[in-house]
């Protein structure tokens, strides 16, 4: 390459140079930057975001406590659904308070839309209950657990959490959770168990992450001491049950928001993203101005 | 390669669309092969010189269509056709000497005013015994000289060899010089009446196929032409003597006359009390909704309704145009003719011993062993059919709700028991229309003793078909989507939370209640196929009455040159310097091409969609209907 010495590379394609295509001089490595895009997370952070996904797992084992008092009758329907009304009706008011009404406000919604949303869950669920009631008589129940656990799971892996991914949606999230809930309350002793019980899974996997977000973006100190609240009573009531699956739990609580955000933060540290001239053009501008 | 540069060859010789060279063993026998080369070559040449010169006349080669029964004849003149643009000439009869020119003309142009094709004298025909007369030959060219026709034939025969010589006589040119003659033996009586296939006004070949089709009709048409040429009987007292194809005598036609006769009023009553039915099924009583709705379900009626067309195409006085028409006439009058008489054979059978009695008495035992059945059939699905699991609430509904319909029609029947045999009785009578009539009864008795397995299919299919709808719509719902009707595609949607709920819950209880669903309508379903598919025989046997062309075919069965594909030659003999003779021989049409070109049509419509359509709407609960009335059940 030296040999044609005297003239220097230039990085342009509209002259005739004595190089060959693929050459590059030495100043090509001058342009490389390292990890551009890459953020800097602080611990702190990572684990309060990290407290929607522990918040979702204590509301799917809440649930499944819940059913498991009511299959075994430890639990009296009339008063889970007294308890259920209750902290509806502080956490409707909770809902209300904490933004002091603008949220409403935006949203345009009346409490007229709201009392007859609640009419119409109620009646329905209401209605279906004996059918719910034998709906899965014939099928066996190894077949509903599992359907009923697969469910949940479903709706663990494709509820909103925050991200920004294709997998996200609320809907079958939500839609999976029903499903569960529906399936498990089948196997209840009578039909208005089941239609506590739905109703109670409405309330806990619709009605409770809607507060969780408000309070979350409101409150933090609050949400995060809701959140610490919340963990212990799933804890206490599977503690209950066994002793297995309260540590199992424990551990799994523990893992996600303390060893996660501590290994995100280490394996960031590792992070070697290369950028330079080879990259493939990125369009930065906003170029709709020149579509006028 | 030489056989086919031979048949090439000899289908531009002689203009024609079908041939066969026949090697049959005593012509290939008697021909060594180097002979049949040398004949194929001299073939060849003149064919390539005809195409070279096909503007000139005196280089075709001559094609004579000589008639077999002639070759006995005595001495006398040719009388034909000519067909200048093929160089051949249809030879049609011999005129027998002693005639007086004169006479001869003017009987040819009576002829040819009635046939309206030019017959004339095409030269002369000489039949020698053993004795060669010198004066005879002199005296038959000078012949052309009195007809004049350009060219003038002349064809002897000696004694009893097999080659005739054939020259043709130019009068401008001066010199009878030898041209290449081919004679081709046609049996005047086959071709006469066979017709040829396909009609020359439905022919959609191509144009060159259309042009060998149309010669050769045009040898058919001058010998069907000259019928009134061959009415002539041989012991006519005529000033003309003549030889050609005569039928052998008309004993039966005083018959046929009186027939003939006695036929124009019977038609003519007929379309008169034809015209009335017709009238009376027109009237705006049986227009009103109920009673439309009902005949155009019964199949018996749009058998009658058939037939009834069929009779007035028979019994109209307004004569068959083509022959075309004519075969269709003879083709229905055979079909009626047949299924009276079946249905006459099967009511003499019906009315004898009391069987009308002994079918009615095992007809309810049927019906209610039938409802027995169906009962067995449902409670065992109200257990746990073949183990499967079904929701046992539904079950039980569904299950009562067709026994109770099971219980009705029990009822209905023995409501009905004392009057069936009289019924049936009544309903016999109307075998003496036809196999077919009768045919089609029994397939509405048949939907009429099954209506609670109709009633059972319906209500399965409806709910099942419900069932999937719904199923597949809340699926999307539970994704997430809905069907845009206005992209007609599944576009993401956001739900209220109301919605989803009612959704979801919708969508889990069919989900679980589907299974139970899914089987009553299969069980349904296939008791409905059954029944279906008894009456899809019916109607096929009751098409394949109405539609087999019987006539066509037992012409073609017995009078196979009827109805012709085309012609093949064989080669009768050849030698040096005599013309070639040929044999034209009629090739039959084929039994399947026979069906196809004189089916009658029918007037029940096959079902449109395939299989796979077909199972697509059982697997999503559409309503199927037996073969007839599709079209218009779905309504």
């Amino acid at each position: 390459m030296e040999a044609v010495a005297g003239r220097r590379w230039q990085k342009v394609l509209y002259e005739r140079q004595p190089f060959p295509d693929n050459y590059v001089d030495q100043r090509f490595l001058e342009e490389l930057q390292k990890n551009v895009h890459a953020r800097q997370y602080r611990y702190q952070a990572v684990v309060f975001q990290s407290g929607v996904v522990a918040q979702q797992l204590c509301s799917v084992c809440v649930f499944v406590v819940t059913w498991w008092y009511m299959d075994a009758g430890m639990l009296s329907p009339q008063g889970l659904f007294g308890a259920a009304l209750v902290s509806s009706l502080l956490g409707y008011v909770l809902f209300d308070a904490v933004d002091g009404g603008a949220g409403r406000w935006e949203s345009g919604r009346t409490r007229w839309a709201d009392l007859k949303s609640t009419l119409v869950f109620t009646a329905f669920t209401y209605g279906f209950s004996p059918v719910l009631k034998t709906l899965t008589e014939s099928i066996s129940t190894d077949t509903i657990y599992a359907m009923s656990a697969l469910m949940l799971l479903g709706h663990l892996i494709f509820f909103d959490y925050g991200a920004n991914a294709a997998i996200v949606s609320s809907t079958l999230s939500l839609n999976m959770a029903i499903f569960a809930s529906v399936c498990l309350a089948s196997r209840l002793p009578r039909s208005l168990h089941a239609f506590v019980m739905v109703t109670f899974a409405m309330q806990i996997f619709a009605l409770w992450p809607m507060l969780q977000k408000k309070l979350k973006a409101l409150t933090p100190r609050c949400y995060v001491g809701v959140t610490v609240l919340f963990a212990l009573a799933a804890l206490a009531g599977l503690a209950t049950i066994s002793t297995v699956g309260a540590v199992l739990f424990t551990s799994l609580l523990l893992a996600i928001c303390g060893l996660c955000p501590y290994c995100l933060i280490r394996l960031q540290l590792l992070k070697d993203n290369i950028h330079g001239p080879w990259d493939e053009a990125e369009i930065k501008e906003d170029l709709s101005r020149f579509l006028m | 390669m030489c056989l086919l540069a031979v048949s090439s060859v000899i289908v531009q010789v002689a203009g024609l669309s079908v041939l066969e060279l026949g090697c049959s063993p005593e012509s290939s026998g008697q021909l060594p092969f180097s002979l049949y080369l040398i004949t194929i070559l001299k073939l060849y040449v003149c064919v390539s010189w005809q195409v070279s010169h096909s503007s000139c006349i005196t280089a075709m080669v001559l094609k004579v269509f000589f008639p077999s029964c002639c070759s006995s004849a005595e001495s006398g003149i040719l009388v034909g056709r000519w067909l200048s643009e093929q160089s051949s000439a249809v030879i049609l009869a011999v005129v027998h000497f002693p005639f007086i020119p004169f006479q001869v003309k003017q009987y040819l142009s009576e002829v040819q005013q009635v046939t309206k094709i030019s017959v004339s004298v095409l030269g002369s025909w000489s039949n020698s015994k053993q004795e060669k007369e010198e004066n005879l030959s002199k005296f038959l060219e000078d012949l052309g000289t009195i007809f004049s026709h350009e060219p003038w034939i002349q064809i002897s025969k000696e004694g009893d060899s097999k080659f005739w010589s054939c020259s043709t006589f130019q009068k401008h040119s001066n010199n009878p010089k030898e041209e290449e003659v081919i004679l081709i033996y046609y049996d005047q009586r086959k071709v006469m009446l066979s017709h040829l296939h396909p009609p020359l006004d439905t022919a959609t070949s191509t144009d060159c196929e259309t042009d060998d089709a149309s010669k050769l009709s045009a040898i058919f048409h001058t010998v069907a032409k000259s019928k009134i040429l061959f009415m002539t009987d041989r012991y006519d007292d005529g000033p003309i003597k003549l030889t050609h194809w005569q039928s052998d005598g008309a004993e039966a036609s005083i018959i046929v006359e009186l027939m003939k006769q006695a036929s124009v009023p019977a038609c003519m009553l007929l379309t008169f009390l034809l015209s009335l039915v017709s009238g009376i099924c027109r009237s705006r009583v049986l227009k009103f909704w109920p009673l439309s709705f009902l005949w155009s379900k019964l199949s018996t009626c749009e058998q009658l309704g058939h037939r009834l067309q069929h009779l007035q195409v028979i019994s109209s006085n307004k004569k068959a145009q083509t022959q075309t028409q004519l075969m269709r006439k003879a083709n229905i009058f055979v079909s009626l003719l047949i299924d009276v008489s079946l249905g006459i054979l099967l009511m003499s059978w019906l009315y004898r011993k009391n069987r009308i009695g002994h079918l009615a008495d095992t007809l309810i035992p049927v019906a209610d062993h039938v409802a027995e059945e169906l009962q067995d059939l449902l409670q065992w699905l109200m257990g746990a059919p073949a183990g499967l699991k079904m929701n046992r609430a539904l079950d039980q509904v569904l299950g009562r709700f067709f026994l109770y319909h099971i219980h009705l029609w029990i009822s209905y029947i023995h409501l009905m028991s004392p009057f069936i045999e009289m019924i049936l009785w009544y309903v016999g009578l109307s075998a003496c229309l036809g196999l077919t009539v009768a045919l089609c009864i029994l397939s509405d008795i048949i939907a009429l003793l099954t209506f609670h397995i109709y009633c059972f299919y319906v209500y399965g299919a409806r709910l099942y078909c419900l069932k999937i709808y719904g199923l597949s719509s809340l699926w999307r719902l539970f994704r997430g989507r809905k069907w845009n009707v206005l992209r007609q595609r599944v576009d993401s949607c956001s739900y209220d939370l109301d919605q989803l709920f009612i959704g979801t819950l919708l969508f889990t209880i069919l989900l679980f209640l589907l299974p139970t669903t899914a089987l009553y309508y299969l069980v349904f379903t296939l008791l409905r196929l059954l029944v279906v598919i008894v009456q899809g025989l019916i109607h096929l046997l009751v098409d394949l009455i109405d539609s087999l062309p019987l006539y066509s075919i037992l012409l073609r069965l017995c009078r196979s040159y009827r109805l012709a594909a085309g012609v093949k030659f064989r080669v009768l003999e050849q030698q040096d310097g005599k013309p070639l003779r040929l044999l034209m021989q009629i090739n039959p049409l084929s039994y399947g091409s026979v069906v196809q070109t004189y089916r009658l049509p029918t007037y029940s419509c096959y079902p449109k969609d395939s299989w796979t359509s077909l199972c697509k709407k059982l697997f999503l609960g559409e309503l199927i209907y037996p073969w007839k009335h599709k079209g218009e059940k779905q309504d």
